[in-house]
């Protein structure tokens, strides 16, 4: 099986503190992998580092590799790798000045990469279809996305990242601010978007690791506690850790 | 949710220095505030050398001669210094407590619905008016009814004087000062007052034991970020003080400030030392606003805090 | 002995309301006073031929404002199209890199520049210009208001880019931008009302300041069409009348004063406006 990301002995500190503690693991391609783990144990940061949008943080160390198809991402302009792969927040982010028709192609205006007319309608539908909000907006697509639902702003979100054409899409918490119809709504799609891009999700919501994910990393404290298939990882985990965050999620 | 360190909304302010510009950006982006920094330095250079041959012809004594003199060529600016300084003291004087009512009335009393709106709102479009008008008004409505109280008093019935450029100033400073207290007395916290209510105090208790209280460096602030504009103001404060260069001796006499002398006589003159001198006054008066104005804000931001 | 005690607290808080309720509505009536008649006795003034004229000497029949209204819109213009653009680029300057040492400087100069008095940059647009040149201008006018206006656009500006959310920022990076390209292509566009309601206050501070322009701008009966002669502004031309002894100027002043009020008001209502946006 072909792998998309490689990560190897990746260590994260903030000033002194370290957030992560020496993360090996691949990402299969074509498959959906959930990093999962209570608060504060770093899935937010370890997926940020995928794209580099660690850099943001003051202060950040990085040890170790992370490759993306072989290529080291540290070596490279983090551009480049920004391009490749997309990301979608937790809270969706439409560009407010931009129309729902700019939003979708905003990667290439913003790349500086020119699109001819025929290419941008073929970019932009092809976009909103496969983030199945085609049909809802394709009368409006000159209007600015403001009115949209946070669910259809979510949407709107992935298909900018996906118009991009990326092999690996980055989900961080993508449906904690939404209500449970717009998440259905969203899970249903990130099944199908598998057969197209490989997708890495932060989530909190076991539930939604369980439907959607075929691969399951469990953080807590910084450290890759187990990671595997989730049907193993749900039924019989290897480490009584893992169990205890499971059950005390199921649980009481 | 964890407070993750690197989560968005963590770093909603102060996101400069965390995102790397190329280093071209970047030091064009600087070259914005360089440019601004000289613009400054440049600025209290000129100041500076412009008033030199005024320091230096005449030294400490400037700051207490008491005659401006141009027949007899004897030049000293304690007379302004002081008309500043009491202008702006009266002034404020006046417009403290008044303002401090009206923030009571609009931010306290009446703190919700219409009244407050409305009063807002008009204090608000109050602070936008030009100070020439100001002037005009108390040369035209004031200073006649200045003079009346002046006949009834027995003093020379000028009309304009201290009296008429407090009076203006104070009712400029006003509507500043009214809306600055009003923001202040928003800040108090509702379970206090509601607390002191609770114990069964009547509504000025709450404004005597809780209100001021919380309020009193606001106050201070306040107050002197208007003294900082008052002692500057120059146009209303030229059109009714009556530009007299000589000691005030009573409350309704004419006399002058620094920045009404520099408004009427700057432009006449062409000798120079006589603009040194003028501009000589001009660094007092600049550097009696930077000091209000920086320990105004000082305040500000102790208070904020 | 409870219950006296309570009807004298009770006493004392009616009359303080009262007290205060009074003082209140004096001051705001004599405020909106002064409103009142600067806008009885100017709306006489005003007609189509005092809108349309120029100034003229004392005794002229067909006088106006016009030299006035279109000297303000003159200086006042210049200095908004020189103050706006280098103060977005001082404002996202300072909002990118607020722990610069430059950026600290500048700030402190800004703080500075607004505790100055007008008066005092006419004084040194004076020193920049006027002397050199040998003569005033409505160049030397509009550098003296661009001092006034340039804090007030740089802090708006910077406050405006400091509140463009920061995932805006991340989604433009998310998808390959360069930080300089988000600059440009994303906060700045998104910050633009902040920008507008800056270039608003500034101009609306400036368009009613006379001081600066006294030895600067200085005045002129011409209608001018270059910057480097002096020209005639509303405030001054309304200090002058003011300060005239001919009663028909001094009316003509009050046409003055109530048009600019309505302008500053207006200016005022707009911003406002804006700022709910």
């Amino acid at each position: 099986m072909t792998t998309t990301f490689d990560v190897s002995q990746l260590k994260v500190r903030i000033g002194s503190e370290p957030i992560i503690k020496g993360i090996s693991m691949s990402f299969f391609s074509h498959t959906v992998t959930s990093i999962m783990g209570p608060s504060g144990c770093g899935k937010t940061t370890f997926i940020r580092c995928m794209n580099r949008l660690h850099e943001l943080v003051p202060n950040i160390q990085v040890e170790g590799s992370i490759s993306l198809c072989n290529q080291d991402i540290f070596s490279v302009n983090p551009m480049v790798i920004r391009r490749q792969v997309g990301m979608v927040f937790q809270r969706p982010n439409p560009f407010p000045t931009m129309s729902i028709f700019d939003n979708v192609i905003a990667g290439y205006r913003l790349n500086g990469l020119p699109l001819s007319k025929p290419d941008a309608l073929r970019v932009v539908e092809l976009s909103l279809n496969k983030a199945g909000l085609w049909h809802e907006v394709k009368d409006v697509l000159h209007r600015k996305g403001a009115f949209l639902s946070g669910g259809q702003q979510q949407r709107l979100c992935i298909a900018r990242a996906l118009a991009m054409d990326p092999s690996v899409l980055l989900l961080d918490e993508p449906t904690s601010a939404l209500d449970p119809k717009s998440t259905a709504h969203i899970e249903d799609l990130i099944a199908e978007l598998k057969e197209s891009v490989s997708i890495i999700m932060v989530t909190h919501n076991i539930g939604q690791a369980s439907r959607v994910s075929d691969y399951t990393a469990f953080l807590l404290g910084g450290e890759l506690i187990e990671y595997g298939t989730t049907q193993k990882l749900f039924t019989v985990p290897d480490d009584p850790r893992t169990e205890e965050y499971l059950s005390r999620k199921f649980g009481a | 949710m964890g407070s993750s360190p690197i989560v968005g909304s963590n770093l909603m302010t102060g996101v400069g220095g965390f995102v790397h510009h190329n280093r071209w950006f970047k030091w064009g982006l600087l070259m914005g505030p360089c440019a601004l920094i000289t613009l400054v330095a440049w600025m209290v250079v000129t100041f500076g050398m412009a008033a030199w041959p005024s320091v230096s012809e005449l030294g400490l004594g400037f700051y207490v001669t008491d005659v401006w003199d141009p027949v007899h060529d004897i030049y000293g600016g304690a007379v302004f210094i002081v008309g500043s300084i009491l202008t702006t003291a009266l002034a404020i004087l006046l417009a403290a407590p008044v303002s401090f009512a009206i923030a009571l009335f609009t931010g306290y009393y009446f703190c919700n619905g219409p009244i407050a709106m409305v009063a807002q709102w008009v204090l608000d479009l109050l602070a936008s008016v030009p100070s020439v008008i100001f002037g005009f008004w108390g040369l035209i409505v004031l200073v006649p009814m200045i003079r009346l109280i002046e006949t009834h008093l027995g003093v020379p019935p000028y009309g304009v004087g201290l009296f008429a450029a407090s009076m203006v100033l104070a009712l400029m400073m006003t509507p500043l000062m009214a809306s600055l207290l009003r923001d202040i007395i928003l800040t108090v916290p509702a379970d206090l007052k509601e607390g002191a209510l609770a114990l069964g105090a009547t509504s000025f208790e709450v404004v005597k034991h809780v209100v001021w209280p919380h309020t009193l460096p606001g106050m201070v602030s306040a107050i002197m970020l208007g003294v900082g504009r008052a002692i500057g103001e120059t146009m209303a404060v030229t059109m009714v003080i009556g530009n007299a260069n000589h000691w005030p001796t009573h409350l309704f006499d004419p006399s002058n400030t620094i920045a009404s002398l520099i408004a009427s006589d700057f432009g006449e003159t062409s000798d120079p030392l006589v603009i040194s001198h003028l501009i000589h006054l001009g660094l007092v008066l600049l550097v009696l606003s930077l000091v209000t104005g920086f320990l105004g804000r000082r305040l500000v931001r102790i208070t904020r805090a | 002995m409870r219950d006296d005690r309570l009807s004298q607290r009770i006493l004392v808080d009616r009359m303080v309301k009262c007290l205060l309720m009074g003082v209140a509505v004096t001051v705001a009536l004599v405020l909106v006073s002064i409103i009142w008649f600067v806008a009885s006795r100017g709306i006489g003034a005003i007609n189509w031929t005092f809108l349309t004229s120029l100034q003229g000497s004392p005794g002229d029949l067909k006088v106006g404002i016009l030299n006035a209204m279109l000297g303000t819109v003159m200086v006042a213009g210049f200095t908004t199209l020189v103050v706006v653009p280098f103060g977005i680029w001082c404002g996202v300057a300072m909002a990118e890199y607020p722990a610069h040492p430059l950026v600290k400087w500048a700030v402190m100069g800004m703080d500075a520049l607004q505790s100055i008095p007008s008066i005092l940059f006419g004084i040194l647009a004076y020193l920049w210009l006027v002397v050199p040149m040998g003569h005033f201008s409505s160049l030397s006018g509009s550098v003296a208001l661009a001092m006034i206006m340039l804090p007030i656009v740089v802090r708006s500006v910077e406050e405006s880019v400091k509140q463009v959310p920061v995932t805006l920022r991340e989604a433009s990076l998310a998808l390959g931008a360069s930080p300089t390209r988000t600059i440009l292509k994303i906060v700045i566009p998104s910050g633009l009302n902040g920008i507008v309601t800056g270039a608003l206050l500034g101009l609306g501070r400036i368009v009613g300041e006379t001081a600066p322009l006294l030895f600067t701008a200085f005045g002129s009966p011409f209608l001018v069409a270059s910057v480097l002669e002096p020209v005639q502004t509303m405030p001054l031309l309304i200090y002058n009348y003011a300060t005239s002894p001919y009663p028909d100027w001094q009316q003509m002043g009050w046409g003055a004063s109530f048009i600019l009020l309505v302008f500053c008001f207006m200016l005022g209502v707009f911003t406002r406006f804006l700022v709910r946006k």
